[in-house]
Order: C-alpha cells, then sequence, then structure tokens
C-alpha cells in the first residue's frame, strides 16, 4: 500500500515539523511512501535537502523506491532543476512529472547547488566551489567584511563535516541567497546541511548517555554538541567545529538551528522569535543544519 | 635550528590532490602525520610553519595540525605566511587548548598567538637560543631566515 507524504507549499524550516509529522505517520507500518509535492509553492534550500533526506531514510528501508511527485507550477519547478535537487532526487525516488534537464546555476542566487555530501574529499569540493562564487555576495550585497568571508567557508567546511564524522551515511548541502521580504526585509544567505543518518542522540549516546542518566534525549544531546562543545570523540580537539560555527554566526548577528530527533536547538538573533530549544517534535531521522547570515544593519540601513 | 615546514607543499604531498584547502578532519591527520613522518628525527625543537598557498583552513584541521604538533611534537612553533582568515581558526583552536604559538608578522617581527601567559616564554626562548633578537622598541624578531 502507498502512502502519502505531503510536501507543504511553502516548504522552509517553519513548515519542516509539519512534514516530519506526514513522514513519520507514513512509514509507521512500512509500506511505499509518495510525496506529493504538486502544489508546493516555494521550497528554501532547508526544505530541499530535507525532503532527500526523507527520501534517503525511505529508501534505506528497503522495498521499493519512493515515489515523488514534482511541483506543477512551471517557475517552482524550474527552481528546483536550478538548485540541483534532482541530480540527487533521481537516486533515490521514482519522480513522477516532468523535470527540466541542465539548467545553468551561473546567474542565480544559489551559490551551491544541492551537492551530495559523502566523503572529505566532497567537503574539499564544496569549500572550494563556494570560495568562488560567496565573497561577491556576501561583501558585496550582505556587507560582511571581505576578510570574513574565508569564515563563511569554514563554518560551511565544519557542518559538512557532520555528516562525514558523525551521520554514518551521506547527506547534503546547498547554499543560496535570497531577499527575505516576509521575515527580515533584508538579504541573507542560508546554508542548509540534511543527512537521514544516526542523529546527534545516537552518536553522542555511547560516551556521553550515561553522564546525562535519565535527561539524556534528543534535546540534550544536542544541547550538549551545540553549547557544550562535546563530541563522541575523546579527543579534547574534538568539538571545535560546532563552537566555531556558533562563533562566526554571532558575529554576523546570524542563525544557526539544528534539528536532530524529536527537538531542536538554535541560537536565536533578535530579528527572529524561534525558540531555543524546542521538544517533543515529530520525530526525524539524522540531523538537519540551518545557518542564515543576514545582510549587515550598517549596510542596510 | 628552526625547522621550516612548507605546509602547502606538505598538503600536495599528503593527500596527492590539488587542494588549496586545509579543511577536514581527514586531511587534517594526514598532514600531521607527513609531517610526523619527515620530521620525526627532529622532535621537540623549535618549527616554523609556512601557510603562503594555503587559501583556507578550518578548526578541525587546525586542531589536527596546530594544536596536536604542539601538544605532542614542538616546544616552540612559529607560524608565517598566515592571512587573517587563517588566523580564524589558528587563534580560537589555541586559545580552546591553552597553547601558544608564535606570529611572525610579513615584517620579520614576532607575535604572540593563542595562551598570552605563555608567548612572552616562547619569545624568550627563541632569544635564549638565539635564534631570534630584540630589536628597538623591544620588537622580537628572527635573527636568520
Amino acid at each position: 500500500m502507498t502512502k502519502l507524504v505531503d510536501v507543504p507549499a511553502q516548504f522552509d524550516d517553519r513548515s519542516f515539523d509539519q512534514f516530519a509529522a506526514a513522514f513519520s505517520r507514513a512509514s509507521a507500518d512500512g509500506g511505499r511512501l509518495l510525496f506529493d509535492a504538486h502544489a508546493t509553492e516555494w521550497a528554501s534550500p532547508y526544505g530541499l535537502v530535507g525532503l532527500l533526506a526523507a527520501g534517503q531514510a525511505a529508501r534505506s528501508s528497503g522495498g521499493e523506491a519512493p515515489l515523488l511527485t514534482v511541483p506543477t507550477a512551471p517557475e517552482v519547478l524550474s527552481y528546483w532543476s536550478r538548485a540541483g535537487f534532482f541530480r540527487g532526487a533521481r537516486e533515490l525516488f521514482e519522480i513522477h512529472g516532468k523535470v527540466p534537464r541542465g539548467q545553468s546555476t551561473a546567474d542565480s542566487d544559489v551559490l551551491l547547488p544541492v551537492t551530495a555530501v559523502r566523503a572529505s574529499e566532497d567537503v574539499h569540493d564544496v569549500v572550494g566551489h563556494i570560495q568562488q562564487r560567496a565573497t561577491a555576495i556576501l561583501s558585496g550585497e550582505l556587507g560582511i567584511d571581505p576578510k570574513a568571508t574565508m569564515g563563511f567557508a569554514m563554518a560551511l567546511s565544519e557542518a559538512c563535516q557532520n555528516i562525514v564524522e558523525h551521520a554514518g551515511t551521506g547527506g547534503w548541502v546547498a547554499v543560496q541567497s535570497y531577499h527575505w521580504r516576509r521575515r527580515l526585509a533584508r538579504r541573507v544567505v542560508v546554508i542548509a546541511v540534511a543527512d537521514a543518518g544516526v542523529g546527534f542522540r545516537a552518536s553522542l549516546e555511547p560516551t556521553h548517555g550515561r553522564r546525562f542518566g535519565d535527561r539524556w534525549g534528543d534535546a540534550t544531546a544536542l544541547e550538549a554538541a551545540l553549547i557544550q562543545g562535546v563530541s563522541r570523540f575523546r579527543d579534547p580537539g574534538r568539538g571545535q567545529g560546532l563552537k566555531g560555527i556558533r562563533n562566526y554566526v554571532s558575529r554576523w548577528d546570524g542563525k544557526i538551528a539544528i534539528r536532530s530527533g524529536t527537538a531542536r536547538i538554535a541560537i536565536v538573533p533578535s530579528w527572529d522569535d524561534d525558540v531555543p530549544l524546542a521538544e517533543g517534535l515529530p520525530p526525524f531521522p539524522g540531523s538537519q543544519v540551518l545557518l542564515i547570515i543576514p545582510e549587515q544593519k550598517a549596510r542596510h540601513a | 635550528m628552526i625547522h621550516s615546514i612548507d605546509v602547502s607543499a606538505v598538503l600536495r604531498q599528503a593527500v596527492r590532490a590539488s587542494y588549496a584547502d586545509l579543511v577536514t578532519r581527514a586531511t587534517g591527520r594526514a598532514v600531521r602525520e607527513h609531517i610526523e613522518q619527515v620530521y620525526a628525527a627532529q622532535t621537540g625543537g623549535v618549527a616554523r610553519m609556512d601557510f603562503t598557498g594555503v587559501r583556507c583552513i578550518d578548526y578541525s584541521c587546525a586542531d589536527e595540525i596546530v594544536a596536536k604538533l604542539l601538544r605532542e611534537r614542538i616546544r616552540v612553533l612559529v607560524l608565517r605566511g598566515c592571512s587573517d582568515a587563517h588566523l580564524e581558526a589558528l587563534a580560537p583552536v589555541l586559545e580552546g587548548h591553552g597553547l601558544a604559538a608564535l606570529l611572525e608578522r610579513a615584517d620579520g617581527t614576532l607575535d604572540g598567538l593563542g595562551r598570552r601567559e605563555s608567548t612572552d616564554a616562547l619569545l624568550e626562548e627563541l632569544v635564549a637560543l638565539h635564534l631570534a633578537a630584540r630589536g628597538a622598541g623591544g620588537v622580537v624578531a628572527l635573527v636568520a631566515a
């Protein structure tokens, strides 16, 4: 029996829990999944990599490949194609609907199309690619000191390495710049990273779970990783990556949010109304990381 | 004697790829192990690590290479060819470990990087070894390029 998973009309980090709930319900008793995106009007990079992670999870549970009906709106379909979504999707889904092919990202705001991250070499490629494209956007459009654009590459590298080092499977990253009219009325650059791997709790549990006793869970694991800088490795240098991302994001008044399992943790800037820690969310496999760097206020003013 | 380490060259040799970025822990580990092999007989001394030609270094590589070499192999480490971007990763990693290194500026003078309490001692050690000398105003510079 095929079970339906509705992809939200506006698919981003805000509507992701709605998607996760639908995914969780549909995948509870097995069977083939149909991801229905025909009515989707917009998807953020976070939505796109999250959808691939759901496909990865559905695929890895065995049985037939999950189905995906693509958006019917031509401009939405065109964007998903330009963003590189279908390169990854073709490996995971049986796709229904006509998909445009071979569109260039050279003149778009897609700084890094949806890119698979499986190994250290992929992170090198991602960092090499982003440095060619990001400097002009970050310093020219967002007003970030050109010297600090390398910090962006470092943050991106560390976010991708979480997949390589901890997920136990591959994942995806996408970077995009756009004008965020509804929520901020400024330009932003967004990094979205997602996988359907073991997640933070399972990664940290063997080395840290006992220390937290009954409190141990998805939220505690996220707090331990992002706030306390703990790592599953006992090497004292581990855990620097998320700390470095946190420092970079804070310096530029940005946001970091990490969702794993049934929890989400965020460092929330003044311009955002997200909660620092959300628990009891619909379960979703692996980890999903969102970094947002906004246009700097002095420049915007 | 100061042992010179050309990080960009080591990167090419260690990973056998044309990478310009020192990113990922795996790459950092490969670079460090290559340095350890090449400089095995020179453990515990003074080394100058040249980052010229390295485009980006991330926290994982900074930790895997610089912090681990300082903890286990090198007593006094002079970093040269460092851009502000390199220092964004190197400084917090050193501070996080309570470690210190010396930074060779473009004019040859040396500054401390990392744990401030330790950097004066590092400068004094280089002066005592006649590898550096104090100039006008008390600034310290290496004596042999």
